[in-house]
């Protein structure tokens, strides 16, 4: 029927026209954020998206950027790079953002960086760990979180006190899962231990059970686990089920430990977590009166408390970029990124301030993030067994 | 199409970066255009043998794969390495057809899908060769002699070249001989081979030129995101593809390039219309409303609505 | 020996539920014609009714499950009614395009319902594992692989011996013979597709508790379902069951002795090669797509 058709027929050009509909109203500053808000880590994507409003709305109580409110614009880059890569052309061309954060993942955030390079404009890498990012002498990336090769010197110090001689290794199929093993391998081995097996599972899988059976195998002291917090839970469990007995340490701290109590239990018990925040006892952290403040927030709006392990790096991320545009004194893409060189604040995680990392001429930012390990005793998160005493 | 109707849309495609008002709305063209060259690809086995490939993101990887390594590793120039690109995804269509010689139907499909799934795990696992999940950034633009094909203007036309040789090659294929092998094949298989229709020769044949077009779908989405990760073998891209062939009109030639339009345009709309919570479920909705007013896909309706030369 | 033993033991759990899966999209798909690439949702779906009856509601965890199972029917009942029926004369590809629409539309109002955090279904059984020689299995997958034991062991009988049974089978084999014995074809088709679904969801209310639950569970587990129920024959029950079976220990051996990365390719060569040499599956005999 002819009614029919052009219904569809309206529905295309509504969908056409929406297209053309011009950006929004030019007083605001506008920051764009890109993350995996759909798919298999929507989670993670989530809080990281729950820490940056925090951050908005934390300025703009203060009256904004020069008088100016904060406009955050939010985009699903749905775990693909070519979303990540669209969505970045969508805020710099529609919306015309004078920076982004994002994209969570290490392979969204290379998808993206080729756009930030086309049109110059500067974005600050919150969670993606893989060094390759600040090394491909792209001048428009910033990173707050630490590549895994950082990660792995912020552990070397405790080695000795673990007592790790043997380690074998699982991880999530992924750039970052690859890169930990790698970096964690190198640095271990310096260190004189040895390295057994490196076993991997996909993203989505559920069943570990025949890496685990392998790994318990070798006789090895250590397992070190790379892995968001789901997988990390689902492993635990097996391993308990299979009574693997050994020293376990989870890195890239996407581990949420508050999670891991709640839902692997006793399966947990004495597990070592490398995370880059400790909501737990906050006053312990770089900013004490800030990290306590954002924890507080945090439960006030009623968001869950094992997100803030991840949380906080939308926090970060934003405050950085709000700084930027502060003493670049406009909201303008290249007077942003000259001006993200000179910025120093005060993050959740701590200290920010980039420092010039890949070929010369063309360095990205790269800050120093710090590194802490905490441990899952009697039921509860606490300081290491081996720095009890201090 | 009326040829006065078609003269206009050439004319229109043509012009079209100039009156379009922002470099988004250019790369959305170009999005567009490259599914529309792997939505015909994937009608052509879908549409005219009625055999579905729902491992046809396999062989859109393969070309994007083949294309990046080439010009990354081996310094290739683009052009050779497109036509290499082409050639080893038209090898994989090769393989698969030999290997689904006597499959039909649900088995076929099997056989597809387990082929893309063990290609995409070599693409995540063999670190060497693909860079596994890190995968492959910085692939260079296109030259044309002297002048570099990387703005947006030229690789809409390059995209929009491709499309053209795309539709001609299909429709020349599906107006032959083999063509209406290919259609005996859909409609009637035993009856085909009865009058002495080597129908399994030609369903090869079609599943070769299906996959060395997706291939070329693959090069020039490798050349124009300049990055290339074992994502590009997700099974999203084939419903995709699977969704603008079906919907567009599966067996008509105009069908797959009104589905890939519709559907590159729609969730860029729906990203500015909507907030994302939203996005997808519109999505999804907007899609078992579209299968319902239309069932048979948009062209074969608007086809019925203005009878005449097809 | 002992890790032999333990990586047969791990499929065997794996397998049970593929079987169930199996099971129900080869009715959908078998004897429907159905490309259901919804099926993982209403697996999906299971595990989210069994996570609401348990930790909203305070339901008892069999109870829990027993609605999770009525969900699932419910709204596969409701599927074929409202969106296959009046699609009946279509292709297959129409259907298949709608499922499409119904996978996309489950999983995003699932993500916005419950978020994409995952949760964890509280269960009863005690966590250390059960010993038996030389292998240990926790004492919730033993569980689960007796009712899914028990669910494909009922299914079979429903097929079989029941009035029910006998007429779908009757419809799927030559529906307007059916007809005219007097089959109510549009209540087998919806019987049928809730049944199928019902298994799904059950599956899903088993596996919940094992894993966790999240909304995008389920796009794995209808890939695995499509190749159990080609791998067994489509339509064919015993085939469905076997082929989840042998599909699960096929991986866990392959990811057990070769390589985890590539755990799931063993299992598409599997397929590759069993088309390759029985192109109707492992256990049909000689059956042949119209």
């Amino acid at each position: 029927m002819g009614n029919r058709s052009i219904m569809l027929l309206t529905l295309v050009l509504v969908a056409l026209a929406a297209l053309a509909v011009p950006g929004e109203s030019q007083s605001p500053i506008k920051i764009g954020v890109i993350e995996p808000l759909s798919g298999p880590v929507a989670a993670s994507g989530n809080y990281v998206r729950m820490g940056a409003e925090i951050a908005r709305d934390w300025l703009n109580a203060k009256g904004g950027i020069g008088g100016r409110k904060i406009d955050l614009l939010i985009e699903d880059n749905k775990s693909d790079p070519k979303e990540a890569a669209s969505a970045a052309e969508k805020l710099i061309v529609r919306d015309k953002v004078p920076a982004i954060m994002g994209a969570w993942g290490s392979s969204m955030t290379l998808a993206a960086m080729p756009k930030l390079e086309e049109y110059g404009v500067p974005m600050v890498v919150e969670t993606s760990s893989a060094a390759s990012i600040t090394k491909r002498g792209n001048p428009w990336i910033f990173r707050i979180s630490p590549p895994s090769e950082m990660e792995a010197l912020g552990l070397e110090q405790y080695v000795d006190k673990l007592g790790v001689k043997r380690v074998d290794f699982l991880a999530v199929n992924t750039d970052w899962g690859r890169g930990s093993i790698a970096a964690f391998g190198d640095m271990l081995k310096k260190k004189g231990a040895a390295v057994g097996v490196a076993e991997y599972m996909e993203q989505s899988a559920t069943d570990m059970n025949a890496q685990l059976t392998k790994i318990k195998a070798t006789g090895g002291d250590t397992l070190f686990l790379t892995t968001a917090v789901e997988q990390i839970t689902l492993v635990m469990k097996q391993a308990q089920e299979q009574r693997l007995t050994r020293k376990v340490v989870t890195t890239g701290g996407s581990s949420s430990p508050t999670q891991l109590i709640k839902q692997a239990g006793a399966a947990a018990e004495g597990s070592y977590h490398i995370v880059f925040f400790m909501p737990w006892f906050p006053e312990a952290m770089p900013d004490g009166k800030l990290a306590k403040a954002f924890v507080d927030e945090w439960a006030k709006r009623g968001h869950p408390f094992e997100g803030l392990t991840e949380g906080f790096r939308g926090h970060d991320g934003i405050a950085t970029i709000a700084e930027a545009i502060r003493v670049a004194g406009k909201d303008d893409p290249k007077a942003v990124q000259e001006a993200l060189w000179k910025v120093s604040l005060m993050g959740v995680n701590g200290p920010i301030k980039f420092e010039k990392d890949g070929p010369a001429g063309k360095e990205s930012g790269q800050s120093k993030p710090s590194i802490f390990v905490v441990q899952i005793r009697d039921g509860k998160v606490a300081l290491p067994d081996f720095l009890a005493k201090k | 199409m009326t040829r006065v109707g078609g003269f206009f849309l050439a004319v229109g495609a043509l012009t079209l970066p100039l009156w379009l008002q922002s470099p988004y709305h250019v790369h959305v063209a170009i999005m567009a255009g490259i599914f529309g060259v792997l939505a015909m690809s994937l009608n052509l086995l879908l549409g005219y043998t009625g055999q579905l490939s729902l491992g046809h993101a396999a062989f859109f990887g393969i070309g994007a794969y083949t294309s990046a390594l080439l010009t990354l590793k081996l310094d290739w120039s683009f052009w050779p390495a497109l036509a290499a690109a082409v050639a080893l995804a038209g090898a994989a269509g090769l393989f698969i057809g030999r290997l689904a010689l006597k499959l039909r139907g649900a088995y076929f499909v099997l056989v597809t899908i387990s082929f893309a799934g063990v290609v995409s795990l070599v693409s995540i696992n063999w670190i060497e060769l693909t860079n596994g999940p890190l995968g492959l950034p910085g692939v260079p633009a296109p030259e044309l002699g002297p002048w570099s094909l990387r703005t947006k203007t030229a690789y809409y036309y390059l995209v929009l070249a491709a499309v053209a040789l795309s539709y001609v090659v299909c429709r020349r294929l599906v107006r032959s001989r083999i063509g209406r092998a290919l259609v005996a094949l859909r409609e009637n298989e035993p009856l085909a081979e009865s009058v002495g229709v080597d129908v399994t020769h030609y369903l090869v044949l079609a599943t070769v030129v299906s996959a060395a077009m997706a291939g070329l779908g693959g090069s020039l989405y490798a050349h124009y995101t300049r990055f290339v990760s074992p994502e590009v073998f997700l099974f999203t891209y084939t419903v995709t593809m699977v969704i603008m062939v079906v919907a567009g009109g599966k067996g008509t030639l105009a069908g797959p390039l009104v589905g890939a339009v519709l559907f590159t345009v729609l969730p860029e709309a729906l990203r500015a219309a909507a907030s994302w919570q939203w996005q997808m479920l519109a999505y999804g909705l907007l899609l078992i409303l579209l299968v319902f007013f239309l069932p048979r896909g948009i062209v074969p309706r608007l086809a019925a609505a203005f009878p005449g030369r097809r | 020996m002992a890790e032999l033993l333990q990586h047969l033991l791990n499929g065997l759990v794996l397998g049970g539920t593929y079987a169930l899966l199996g099971i129900g999209l080869t009715l959908i798909f078998g004897l429907m014609n159905v490309v259901n690439f919804a099926h993982g949702e209403f697996y999906t779906l299971g595990a989210y009714v069994s996570f609401a009856a348990l930790a909203l509601a305070g339901i008892d965890f069999f109870a829990a499950l027993l609605v999770a199972i009525v969900a699932g029917a419910a709204l596969g009942w409701l599927c074929e009614v409202t969106l296959l029926r009046p699609l009946r004369n279509e292709s297959i590809d129409t259907t298949m395009l709608v499922m499409i629409g119904v996978w996309i539309a489950m999983q995003n109002a699932e993500l916005l319902g419950w978020g994409g955090v995952a949760k964890s279904i509280p269960h009863p059984f005690p966590t250390a594992p059960l010993v038996f020689g030389p292998v240990a299995i926790a004492p919730v997958r033993l569980f689960a692989l007796v009712l899914a034991a028990g669910l494909i062991a009922a299914s079979w009988l429903t097929i079989q011996k029941t009035k029910l049974g006998r007429a779908m089978r009757a419809t799927f084999q030559d529906r307007d013979t059916a007809a005219l014995m007097g089959v109510g074809i549009g209540r087998i088709h919806a019987a049928t597709f809730a049944f199928g679904s019902g298994l799904a969801a059950a599956a899903g209310a088993l596996l919940g508790p094992i894993f966790l639950v999240y909304p995008s569970m389920g796009d794995l587990a209808s890939l695995k379902a499509f190749s159990v129920v080609i791998l067994g024959g489509l339509g064919n029950l015993p085939g469905a069951t076997l082929g989840g079976l042998l599909l699960g220990i096929a991986e866990e051996l392959g990811a057990g002795y070769i390589s985890s990365g590539y755990r799931d390719a063993v299992g598409f060569v599997i397929i590759i090669l069993v088309l390759l040499f029985r192109p109707s599956g492992l256990f049909a005999r000689q059956e042949r797509i119209a």
